[in-house]
């Protein structure tokens, strides 16, 4: 993101949060990527998660009064609100159990290692899905992970932890961070 | 697999997972919000116009329908007959649900209206029955949002947030995880239960922490197990497979 830009966002903020939808649209612009690739791991289904985000972004735009702090809230703020669209839109889709095969496989050569890799992230709930998204995707620095996740940093960091070690369970604390 | 191979070969999953957003997002996006402004109009009209929606409902029953206060004859108010006391629904007898055991993960999504943020926890209770081995968890105020069940080999867990490992008794593990809930506002019991029973060995928490609820369970045998929701009051069930 350019100086320029940076130095354009508290103002564009500031028109935003007064209700110019403009100013909103092009704050959100550059967290639209973000936001979209979250929406698509949690939701398993690409065109869902594109309904996600214009959800998300509308229920941001009405509440865009309640946004708190500086131009650095706007992500984690933007990016919990699209977690919380991404759960709703699961919970409509979904039946009220799922039940999921087993895919463990003991001792997995190289190439079905990532295949396992793959059918463990799915099989992960979406809860513990986003911790690894935000962390290892989208690269959120640990504070802003917390505020996205709306735990304390030591949490954010144990629920990361927690998720990555169902991947691999040899993970070491300071392997994942 | 190294540290850097796994965030490297993590991350090309979120890619095949996720791909690239259409080109169009950013306009679906401006376009939505653009017409969205209709509804940012104040909110307070709409709850006005309820109010006295409300209130005239409210009213029309009074006087004419079956809020209308009771008659008073003599200075005496008329009681009504008092309305048979509803007995305390019994707690179902431990009988099998039906339900087939699986030995696979499971992850159970509670549907209805949205629960408080925290539920809590106000019991564990385990029991032997012929066939399976049950763990009964009972909360006071609804449902957790979220419950998943998974299952593994061994009885070591990771206690969270601590990181320290725990090994149980049994050959292999049912990990229960629940989100939005709580073990200490409402339950004041053992947090690591022994049972003696053939197939759940053990039970013990394994977080508590930040509205997250692990439990670990210690298994004897293959880890088979069914899970059922009761209501009145709510509880989660998990029978474990013995025979």
């Amino acid at each position: 993101m350019s100086a320029a830009l940076i130095e354009q966002r508290p103002q564009t903020l500031a028109r935003a949060v007064a209700g110019d939808a403009d100013s909103f649209s092009r704050l959100l612009e550059p967290l639209l990527g973000q936001a979209y690739r979250l929406a698509a791991v949690m939701l398993d289904d690409r065109s869902a998660a594109e309904d996600a985000v214009q959800e998300a972004a509308i229920k941001a735009w009405r509440k865009v009064e309640q946004l708190r702090g500086d131009a650095s809230s706007v992500r984690p703020w933007f990016l919990s609100i699209v977690a919380n669209e991404s759960r709703m839109a699961r919970r409509r889709r979904w039946f009220s159990v799922i039940k999921l095969a087993d895919v463990r496989t003991p001792a997995a050569e190289p190439d079905e290692v990532r295949s396992d890799l793959h059918q463990a992230l799915l099989r992960l709930t979406p809860e513990e899905r986003l911790p690894l998204v935000l962390h290892f995707y989208l690269d959120l620095p640990l504070e802003e992970l917390a505020r996205t996740l709306g735990v304390s940093p030591a949490a954010a960091k144990s629920r990361v932890y927690r998720a990555a070690r169902r991947l691999r369970d040899d993970l070491t604390i300071e392997e994942v961070f | 697999m190294s540290n850097e191979e796994f965030r490297r070969e993590l991350n090309n999953v979120f890619d095949g997972v996720s791909g690239s957003p259409s080109s169009n997002l950013p306009d679906r996006v401006r376009s939505a919000v653009a017409h969205a402004p209709d509804a940012r109009a104040p909110y307070w009209i709409a709850g006005v116009a309820a109010g006295v929606i409300a209130a005239l409902v409210v009213g029309t029953l009074y006087f004419v329908g079956p809020l209308k206060p009771p008659s008073t004859v003599g200075g005496v108010h008329s009681t009504p007959s008092p309305s048979p006391i509803s007995q305390p629904t019994s707690l179902p007898s431990p009988s099998p649900s039906g339900e087939p055991f699986i030995c696979a993960d499971e992850s159970i999504h509670t549907q209805g209206t949205p629960p408080p943020p925290v539920i809590y926890v106000s019991a564990l209770r385990t029991g032997a029955h012929p066939g399976y081995d049950r763990l009964t968890i009972e909360f006071t105020n609804g449902t957790p949002a979220e419950t998943t069940v998974s299952v593994q080999a061994g009885t070591r867990f990771v206690m969270s947030p601590s990181g320290i490992t725990t090994t149980l008794k049994g050959q292999n593990g049912i990990l229960v995880v629940m989100h939005g809930s709580d073990l200490h506002t409402s339950y004041s019991g053992p947090i690591d239960i022994v049972t003696g029973d053939k197939g759940l060995a053990e039970v013990k928490r394994v977080e508590d922490f930040e509205g997250t609820v692990q439990l670990g369970l210690g298994v004897n045998g293959q880890a088979c197990y069914r899970t059922t929701w009761l209501a009145n009051p709510d509880r989660f069930v998990i029978d474990v497979q013995t025979s």
